[in-house]
């Protein structure tokens, strides 16, 4: 398959798609916040997996690979925009907040856990979403943010005592 | 008074990463502490509720968009046994330009002391300013995607069964009201992040949806009744 698609086989390219959309939409929609910008990161990352297959070489499986370089992309995107922040964002927390217009989520705890989740403050957001969703150890997480270890922790039960009280506003 | 673990201990606690001794320190305060106990029961739900979160499936126009992107710098578009249509080279035209929008929505939602900052009242009244002129770039943008994308998809509705083009109506006129919802809080605050993030998400939800249209059109000159089917149930999922 992997040679298919080096060759140009835009097809075979599909049922890699196919295989690891819903894993590396689902990291990016959730280390971004928002689905929208998962979408955005989503083709990105399939774009860029795409022109790098050629140098892929076999090392790991092409799943752990995409993998590697959707997390890549998603700090990447993450840090990207945290620089243009002076500021954590925790505005949606304010009493009498702004609720955002969504009509694509309807029901069911989960989706009130994704759009908690959703809702958490950049910084803690993507620890969390590593640690907990992703199932990072806080090493890993603190390697891969460019954090302490202590930081990554701390910022995992921020994020945990934010969906505890967004979840029981809900409840 | 009673004395209770620090919450990160806790924490700790709740992922089993304390060393014995403390732990079983901990164990005997939750046991006797209602506060504490509550605070180790929702942890351990969210932790629980956590893990059991499924994969999203991303909407169709994800990977179209990718195949577009991909089958553009090939060459000719297969599908057509040539060149690709004049509609479908505007509307990857058209993507170009959403994702520019999405870009903005990007740099204004994170503009620095946009909303409930502490800056000087000169450098508030700039930002907010400039925030607003990002904001009606940014609307240009998707208003100029999807005035293309509806003359695509109203050019080519008869190529739609009436029910789906009864549903894809539906769905866009749910899309307008939270666009003039959204109009309508940003009237109230100017200023407000979420309302700006919150009228950009639906102006992008709107060209989502008419992407979602071009692409079944596609699917259903292709003969693709299984890609038509899968982008049909998609619209209903979000109906």
């Amino acid at each position: 398959m992997v040679a298919r698609v080096q060759a140009g086989d835009v097809d075979a390219f599909e049922t890699i798609y196919k295989q690891h959309a819903a894993r590396i939409y689902s990291l990016a929609s959730r280390m971004a916040g928002s689905t929208g910008e998962g979408e955005d990161l989503a083709q990105e990352i399939f774009l860029q997996a795409y022109r790098k297959m050629g140098s892929f070489k076999g090392d790991a499986s092409v799943g752990t690979w995409l993998y590697r370089l959707a997390v890549n992309h998603c700090l990447d995107f993450v840090r990207s925009r945290r620089a243009k922040m002076d500021r954590m964002t925790e505005t949606l927390d304010g009493e009498g907040a702004f609720e955002p217009v969504s009509r694509r989520e309807t029901t069911a705890a989960k989706i009130d856990l994704e759009r908690a989740i959703a809702q958490l403050p950049e910084g803690c957001r993507e620890a969390f979403v590593l640690h907990d969703v992703e199932g990072f150890d806080h090493k890993e997480v603190a390697s891969l943010l460019g954090i302490a270890e202590g930081t990554s922790k701390s910022q995992v039960f921020k994020a945990r005592m934010k969906l505890r009280a967004l979840l029981a506003r809900r409840a | 008074m009673v004395m209770h673990p620090d919450e990160l201990v806790i924490n700790d606690y709740v992922d089993g990463a304390l060393p014995p001794g403390e732990r079983d320190i901990v164990e005997r305060h939750v046991a006797g502490c209602g506060e504490c106990r509550q605070l180790v029961d929702d942890l351990r739900d969210i932790r629980r509720q956590t893990a059991a979160l499924r994969p999203m499936e991303p909407p169709s126009r994800v990977w179209t968009g990718i195949e577009r992107s991909l089958r553009q710098k090939k060459g000719p578009y297969p599908f057509f046994g040539g060149a690709a249509p004049y509609w479908l080279a505007v509307a990857a035209m058209l993507v170009i330009a959403t994702a520019a929008g999405t870009r903005f929505i990007t740099s204004s939602r994170q503009a620095p002391g946009v909303a409930g900052t502490s800056a000087a009242p000169a450098d508030s009244a700039d930002m907010a300013k400039s925030v607003e002129d990002d904001l009606l770039q940014a609307e240009q943008h998707y208003q100029r995607a999807i005035n293309g994308l509806e003359q695509i998809a109203n050019a080519d509705k008869g190529a739609l069964d009436p029910h789906t083009a009864a549903t894809l109506q539906k769905n866009l006129s749910v899309i307008d009201s939270a666009i003039s919802e959204s109009r309508a809080a940003l009237k109230a605050q100017p200023t407000s992040e979420p309302a700006q993030a919150s009228l950009l998400d639906s102006f992008r939800t709107k060209i989502g949806l008419l992407e979602d249209t071009v692409a079944l059109i596609n699917e259903m000159r292709k003969g693709n009744d299984a890609g038509a089917a899968q982008i049909v149930s998609g619209l209903k999922q979000k109906s």
